[in-house]
């Protein structure tokens, strides 16, 4: 099938754990006629739904990486991504947004916008993802379409409007009205997959047309037409269906849609919506950096004939090597062609192109602008770019947050040695957020990442797919330090050991930088300095900063202001000044008046009402900075800032608190100083280690 | 830097220090109006920026927005003033002070009552330790409410002291103020409040008038010019 492009769309299933995302992708599949049976998540058949391939995910019940998948729907092609919904796999989801061009906001019936979901939609928000929202499960018990489009409102902010009304509800959900056409639709056979159109029952006639007109009112905002036309009652559904279209892909208004997937109900009106409210890839303005001319914006066409740029977005283990899936955002990519890898300029030729269908293929020769593909024995990493004969173009670079949390793993045997190796240099290359690295002084492999439950996963995936028996240590906070104020610094060094000697002076100071990590100001004048010594000046103060002098962690946010220094015609060398810069910065660190900083992670916690004072409770005996607090219809939630190191274990003491009836969300937001008593205790600790380790 | 944030202080909050007390006193209602758009929300996160600088603590109550909106407000605002001071690498520690002392609930969905703030403050106080003396009530519709409503929120401000700011959207079209009387739907309200405003958009500045001080009725311009974005004091203080 040839695409147009017109009629791509690459959309994003988003939401809160439990709310039936993966249910509905299902779904999705069945009813595209890619799937021909239903699965569901901890199925009683124990096969589990399509989109969850990964053994782990299909026993703990959650999708933990995304799987991408393309469906046929009318005559549109659809390329969907299952994202995950915990927070510490927030990557997964903010690589998922970097290439989609629009989202489905899934939210459950009765749950509501959750912890979860608000924290997706700030991603969305970042990205400029259009979205339309899918109230599921109103088959549930205590289900309300209402409460949700209001909780929309309330807790997201969103312009949200109903297209469609249920007919019953919880135990008597039928179908749904669909507002904009006036009609009744029922899922008939034992899948929901016969669509029944009738007339509106009578007894709903008044609500549909109430909510109808609210409908009216919210379009009409995009439409001067659909205005007119509905002040004299003309309103068609196309000016309808095109105000709607303006103000989503304006992100102005989240069209509200409503069903049940378990249930089969509802879904295919989604698609429906899918096609014609969200953005083809050639509405959506995307930009590219041209790495030779100093990361100047380029301005990509989704145009299948321009220069070939294609940026891979996600790496997976596949039975036939890594499988590479990449967003093809101009031009065409061709079995067969070559195309440069823009971070070192290397060309790579294409093999095998494919189609993904969770985890089954189906081979083809080119995509064009605009799709989503995967490819075949391609060496990468995840976030690289791909271009053709041309200017070298990259994809601007995602956000990556800092690693905050470590551990250490050791193998268990040699067999499980190489196996580890082969696990990490896969996750490494799969995951950006997931880093490893040797620790010098213990020998132990320390494994770094966003939260407990991200490197747990880790483990496990290493203990099952790479049969990696590994011990882990307990985790470790990702601490820093930092200077506080300003420090001066002179110093000479000075060696005369027979042979050449080593001599260099170094002036100047050290101050705290606001932003970044590390900077290096040169201020020599008159060549006091020779030039050619200067980078050998900032190579050993930049040395200097990969173990901080309290508790061995680094050291960020420095300036090193140069001013002054001497050399001498013989025995001045890079050595020399390297030696020096070191040497400064050890002895004029102290007199910086150093801190420890500790990662801050932003916690929301949701619960019943009645557990308010207990969810602050636990909040505040974990040293946690209370922001903020909301009620709304009987649950309370609580924004505070708590230091990464109170967090382990909280969601075992949080469920004790609140009888498992609260959940919480957390992501970090910043290094903040450690307060004193935190620092004399990691001094302590620190002291001891270091003093066990000289015995 | 308690002293340094002090000389940040422009909210026309300053203005009504009596006392030795930084804002209109323990119990005090002090009323806001003006028309919808004018700035009653900027008005009323200036007052509490105000009181947080003063070294007070400070509840904001929403009835609409979400925590993390009325956090950005706050932000922004103190952003906009270090950066009209130069002062703008006082930001971080500063944010963390005032953090430390503010505490922002929002009520969603009409979950909004006096009872249900009597239990929040208990909360606050018992777990928190967190008793407030400004507190600042916003996007309340008035129009819909009791004026005993707004009576028993006073009365539990005051019996923790506190003094409490509460925003009233008033009407181009509809009734006008009658002369001597609060416009309406303030006029409900009158014998309630002890400070009553009004805030008017012009040439591009908002103009502050006072209507009534204590006990007495007025119609004053106060010759203060607020900028319309911050509702900080741009002429005048």
């Amino acid at each position: 099938m040839k695409h147009q492009i017109e009629r791509i769309r690459n959309i994003g299933i988003s939401a809160h754990i439990d709310s039936g995302k993966t249910t509905l992708t299902e779904r999705i599949l069945f009813y595209a006629q890619r799937i021909h049976a239903i699965h569901d998540v901890k199925g009683k058949d124990g096969v589990g739904a399509t989109m969850d391939h990964m053994e782990l995910e299909r026993e703990r019940g959650i999708t933990i990486t995304s799987a991408s998948t393309y469906v046929e729907w009318g005559d549109h092609h659809l390329n969907i991504i299952d994202t995950p919904g915990h927070v510490d796999f927030t990557i997964e989801v903010e690589r998922a947004l970097r290439v989609l061009d629009g989202a489905v906001l899934v939210l459950c019936a009765v749950a509501g916008v959750q912890s979860q979901s608000i924290t997706v939609d700030r991603q969305m928000r970042r990205y400029k993802v259009p979205r339309i929202a899918f109230v599921n499960k109103c088959d549930r018990t205590g289900a309300s379409p209402d409460r949700v489009v209001q909780s929309l409102r309330d807790k997201l902010g969103h312009n949200a409007v109903l297209l469609q009304i249920p007919i019953g509800l919880e135990a008597d959900f039928e179908g749904v009205i669909d507002l904009v056409e006036m009609k009744a639709i029922y899922f008939r056979g034992s899948n929901g997959e016969q669509i029944e159109e009738a007339p509106i029952p009578d007894e709903m006639r008044e609500l549909a047309e109430e909510r109808r007109a609210e409908l009216l009112d919210a379009a009409s905002m995009f439409s001067d037409e659909l205005l007119e036309a509905a002040l004299e009652d003309q309103a068609t559904p196309e000016m309808i269906y095109d105000a709607v279209r303006k103000g989503v892909l304006s992100l102005d208004l989240t069209p509200v849609m409503i069903g049940s997937a378990y249930k089969n109900k509802g879904v295919q009106p989604l698609l429906d919506a899918v096609n014609r409210y969200l953005p083809s890839p050639e509405e959506v303005p995307i930009e590219a950096v041209d790495l030779d001319h100093d990361n100047a914006a380029v301005e990509l066409k989704a145009d299948s004939s321009a220069q070939t740029v294609a940026y891979a977005f996600k790496l997976d283990e596949g039975r036939y090597g890594q499988l590479t899936f990449v967003r093809v955002y101009q031009g065409t990519l061709a079995k067969g062609d070559t195309v440069i890898r823009t971070s070192n300029n290397r060309k790579i030729k294409i093999g095998r192109l494919v189609r993904i269908h969770a985890d089954k293929m189906e081979d083809i020769t080119a995509a064009a602008a605009g799709d989503i593909v995967g490819l075949f024995g391609i060496d990468c990493y995840s976030g690289e770019t791909f271009v053709g004969d041309g200017p070298r173009l990259a994809m601007t670079s995602m956000f990556v947050p800092d690693p905050v949390i470590s551990l250490s793993v050791s193998p268990v045997d040699s067999t499980a040695q190489d196996n580890m190796s082969k696990a990490l240099q896969r996750f490494t290359k799969e995951d950006p957020t997931f880093r490893v690295h040797l620790d010098p002084e213990s020998g132990e492999t320390v494994i770094s990442g966003m939260g407990e439950l991200h490197l747990e996963v880790y483990l496990e995936r290493m203990r099952r797919e790479y049969r990696a028996d590994v011990e882990s240590g307990a985790p470790q906070v990702a601490y820093r330090e930092a200077i506080s104020r300003q420090a001066e610094f002179d110093y000479v060094h000075k060696k005369q050991t027979g042979g050449s000697g080593q001599y260099a002076r170094v002036v100047g100071h050290l101050e705290p930088l606001d932003e970044g990590e590390y900077e290096f100001v040169d201020k020599i004048k008159g060549g006091n300095i020779p030039t050619e010594f200067i980078p050998a000046c900032d190579k050993g103060f930049r040395s200097a900063l990969d173990k901080g002098r309290l508790i061995g962690f680094p050291i960020v946010g420095v300036r090193v202001v140069l001013v002054d220094g001497a050399a001498h015609a013989v025995d001045s060398s890079d050595m020399a000044f390297q030696t020096a810069s070191r040497a400064a910065f050890r002895e004029t660190y102290h007199r910086a008046k150093p801190q420890i900083l500790e990662p801050v992670m932003r916690v929301s916690v949701e619960g019943p009402g009645e557990f308010q004072g207990a969810i602050y409770r636990s909040l505040m005996q974990r040293r946690g900075n209370i922001i903020g607090s909301t009620e709304d219809s009987g649950f309370a939630r609580v924004d505070a800032e708590v230091p990464l190191a109170e967090m382990f274990g909280y969601s075992t003491s949080l469920r004790s608190d609140t009888q498992g009836k609260a959940e919480f969300t957390m992501e970090f937001s910043r290094y903040a100083p450690a307060p004193r008593e935190t620092t004399e205790e990691l001094l302590k600790k620190y002291k001891g280690q270091t003093a066990e380790e000289n015995d | 830097m308690p002293d340094l944030m002090n000389q940040l202080r422009r909210s026309p909050r300053k203005l009504l220090e009596r006392d030795g007390h930084p804002g209109p006193g323990p119990g005090q209602l002090a009323l806001v109006m003006a028309r919808a758009g004018v700035g009653k929300t900027a008005f009323l996160v200036a007052v509490g920026l105000d009181a947080l600088l003063s070294g007070q603590k400070v509840l904001h109550l929403s009835l609409d927005s979400t925590v993390e909106k009325v956090r950005d407000w706050y932000d922004d605002v103190l952003m906009e003033m270090l950066r009209d001071d130069k002062k703008v690498d006082l930001y971080s520690p500063i944010q963390l002070r005032i953090e430390r002392r503010r505490h922002i609930h929002t009520y969603l969905g009409n979950s909004f009552s006096p009872d249900r703030l009597s239990e929040s403050l208990k909360l606050l106080g018992e777990v928190m330790d967190f008793v407030p003396q400004v507190i600042v009530l916003d996007q309340m519709e008035l129009e819909g409410v009791d004026p005993v409503t707004v009576e028993e929120v006073k009365a539990q401000a005051a019996k923790i002291g506190a003094e409490l700011w509460v925003a009233c959207q008033t009407h181009r079209e509809g009734p006008q103020a009658e002369p001597g009387h609060l416009p309406p739907p303030a006029d409900r309200l009158e014998e309630i409040a002890d400070l009553a405003f009004r805030l008017d958009s012009h040439d591009a500045k908002v103009r502050l008038h006072v209507l009534k001080d204590r006990q007495q009725m007025l119609d004053e311009d106060l010759h203060i010019l607020l900028d319309p974005q911050t509702l900080l004091v741009s002429v005048g203080l």
